[in-house]
């Protein structure tokens, strides 16, 4: 078992190195020259030599990976060519918003995924439909269901806020920069609600599409374990047939609903950028999207390497669970 | 019918889609345009007629890259096996380490927003699937009698690669690609609402719903058409793939 994760965990380095290396190669692709963008547009010529040997850009590239690597470690992304502030104080700022509702939208699409799972394994009238629903939710674009929840749910009936995080101007912005956490630090109930208000349709639009892939893994995997020998066995025993699909099945079906979960986390985080910039949300979503049109590259590729750290590091934690929940996996 | 929507867009197209042919904000319905017009004038139904072309386009490239690029080096690792099987897999398995859609973001950032850009990012991240899903049959079908029979029979590596493996591996990866279509439709149409694709006035339907984002609450038709239109497309694309899924393994 402990040799198993340190060996997920060595893997981890290696595809983080790899990671960094691409983003690396990307910023050496786009054509912004970091040194004149760090000077600004009317630098001289001499100016522009000088800070390219300052800041290292007439090494070789694999000394420049290395140095390049070294700063990343010491945290430091590079200028912003849009703000001008360092990219990680940048992030430090959009970081709190997005890592609150992508936790959200992840609890929610891993509940609602077990419910269409179970519901969807169960015989029942109006199962062909439900499955066909979850199709059409499956095929709706991220951004066609955050419109048309903006249109009814607060255009029509005024439920809940479809833009930000908050309605307060004078919301805490300590210590989390997490509205609903910090809302409940400082004792102040109606702030935390209201967080949690901004959050429920955002959270409801990434959270759709990643816990209908994860329903469909876990219905194909239940409806095998359910006729299979172990199923047989417990429902002779007499037990009902509630406690087989929950207590022997579902065990063992969790497996391959889990790693696909890791998958959808790829696929969650893009639609946390799309979604982020509909509902106006304050997070690196919204970052990236105004960094976009401006070309800013050390803006863009902070957002990747977090991005993708996370969805490794996430990874990599779902695949040493899959370890302890089923045993089995750490012998391939 | 929707692909030969897309692919007789410019037959079916009322108007220009690039022209503008109205008052601004005609809602759907009125004033011969069956989708309205959005802020500047264009006709939004033959905007989404182009648009939907570009979408089928871009998917069918893209997927066709991937069945290519992914195949060659899911048979080559297949068939050769070996310390270039060890290889190849793992690099396959690097890129699926990685968060290909984030990924393609910042590769299109990086070469500047285009069309084809788009295309080639999603086309360079998507390929390893097809290489994991072609090295598994093709290890699966190595281990049939008749790969034996053709061996005793004397035939040489390519003629087993060509002859006797690839028309075995073939249904699967058709399959997957089918069913695949969707979810490109999907994540090339969300690239393109980020602003990563052709620049405006070109009909996208991901950069049509962005751009009419801002009027959602007064002319709700101008962004949620577009949006609608992808919905259509991918539901029309996971509905054939699930049938084709359903008649090959009923076979």
């Amino acid at each position: 078992m402990i040799k198993f994760a340190a060996k997920r965990f060595v893997s981890m380095v290696l595809i983080l190195l790899v990671l960094t290396a691409i983003v690396f190669l990307l910023q050496k692709l786009s054509n912004v020259n970091p040194a004149h963008a760090y000077l600004g547009a009317n630098a001289s010529q001499a100016a522009i030599r000088h800070e390219t040997h300052v800041l290292g850009y007439d090494q070789p590239v694999l000394t420049q990976y290395v140095h390049y690597v070294r700063n990343l470690l010491d945290g430091n992304l590079g200028v912003s060519l849009r703000t001008r502030h360092p990219v990680a104080t940048d992030l430090g700022v959009f970081l709190p918003a997005t890592v609150e509702l992508a936790v959200t939208a992840l609890v929610l699409a891993v509940l609602l995924g077990a419910t269409f799972g179970l519901v969807s394994a169960a015989r029942f009238r109006g199962a062909g439909a439900f499955r066909t629903l979850l199709l059409a939710l499956a095929s709706a674009p991220v951004f066609l269901l955050a419109l048309l929840m903006i249109l009814w749910i607060s255009g029509d009936l005024h439920l809940l806020p479809g833009t930000g995080d908050t309605g307060y101007t004078n919301a805490p912005t300590g210590p989390t920069g997490m509205i609903v956490i910090d809302g409940l630090l400082h004792g102040q109930p109606a702030i935390a609600w209201d967080g949690v208000r901004h959050l429920i349709m955002p959270a409801i639009v990434v959270a759709l599409g990643p816990a209908v892939s994860i329903g469909r893994v876990l219905r194909g995997s239940l409806e095998a374990s359910m006729s299979s020998e172990f199923a047989r066995t417990a429902r002779a025993k007499g037990l009902k047939e509630r406690t087989v699909v929950l207590r022997h099945a579902l065990r063992n079906s969790t497996s391959a609903a889990l790693s696909m979960t890791g998958l959808q986390v790829g696929l969650m985080f893009a639609g946390v950028v799309v979604v982020e910039t509909i509902f106006a949300w304050p997070g690196i979503g919204l970052y990236v999207d105004q960094s976009i049109p401006q070309a800013d590259f050390p803006a863009i590729a902070g957002v990747t390497l977090v991005l993708g750290v996370g969805y490794v590091v996430i990874n990599t934690i779902v695949d040493i669970l899959q370890a302890v929940v089923d045993p089995r996996v750490t012998l391939e | 019918m929707l692909v030969l929507a897309g692919i007789f867009a410019p037959l079916i197209a009322p108007y220009n889609p690039i022209v503008p042919s109205g008052i601004p904000f005609t809602p759907p319905l009125t004033g011969g345009h069956l989708m309205g017009t959005d802020e500047i004038g264009f006709d939004i139904f033959s905007r989404v007629l182009y648009g939907l072309r570009t979408s089928l386009v871009g998917a069918v490239v893209v997927v066709t890259s991937g069945v290519v690029i992914g195949g060659t080096v899911g048979l080559v690792a297949g068939v050769v096996g070996g310390w270039v099987d060890t290889v190849l897999m793992r690099i396959t398995d690097l890129f699926l380490a990685l968060p290909g859609p984030v990924l393609a973001i910042a590769f299109v950032a990086a070469l500047g927003p285009s069309e084809f850009h788009t295309l080639l990012a999603v086309a360079i991240v998507w390929w390893p699937f097809y290489a994991r899903i072609m090295r598994g049959e093709i290890r699966a079908l190595a281990a049939r009698p008749h790969l034996e029979a053709a061996r005793l029979a004397g035939a040489g590596p390519y003629r087993r690669a060509f002859r006797h493996l690839l028309p075995g591996a073939v249904p699967a990866i058709v399959v997957t690609a089918s069913l695949d279509v969707g979810n490109l439709v999907l994540t090339l149409a969300g690239l393109s609402f980020l602003g990563l694709g052709a620049p405006a006035p070109a009909p996208e339907l991901g950069a049509m719903a962005a751009r009419g984002l801002q009027f959602l609450l007064q002319e709700w038709w101008v962004p949620v058409m577009p949006a609608l239109v992808v919905f259509l497309l991918t539901m029309a694309s996971n509905l054939s793939g699930d049938g084709l899924n359903n008649a090959m393994s009923d076979k």
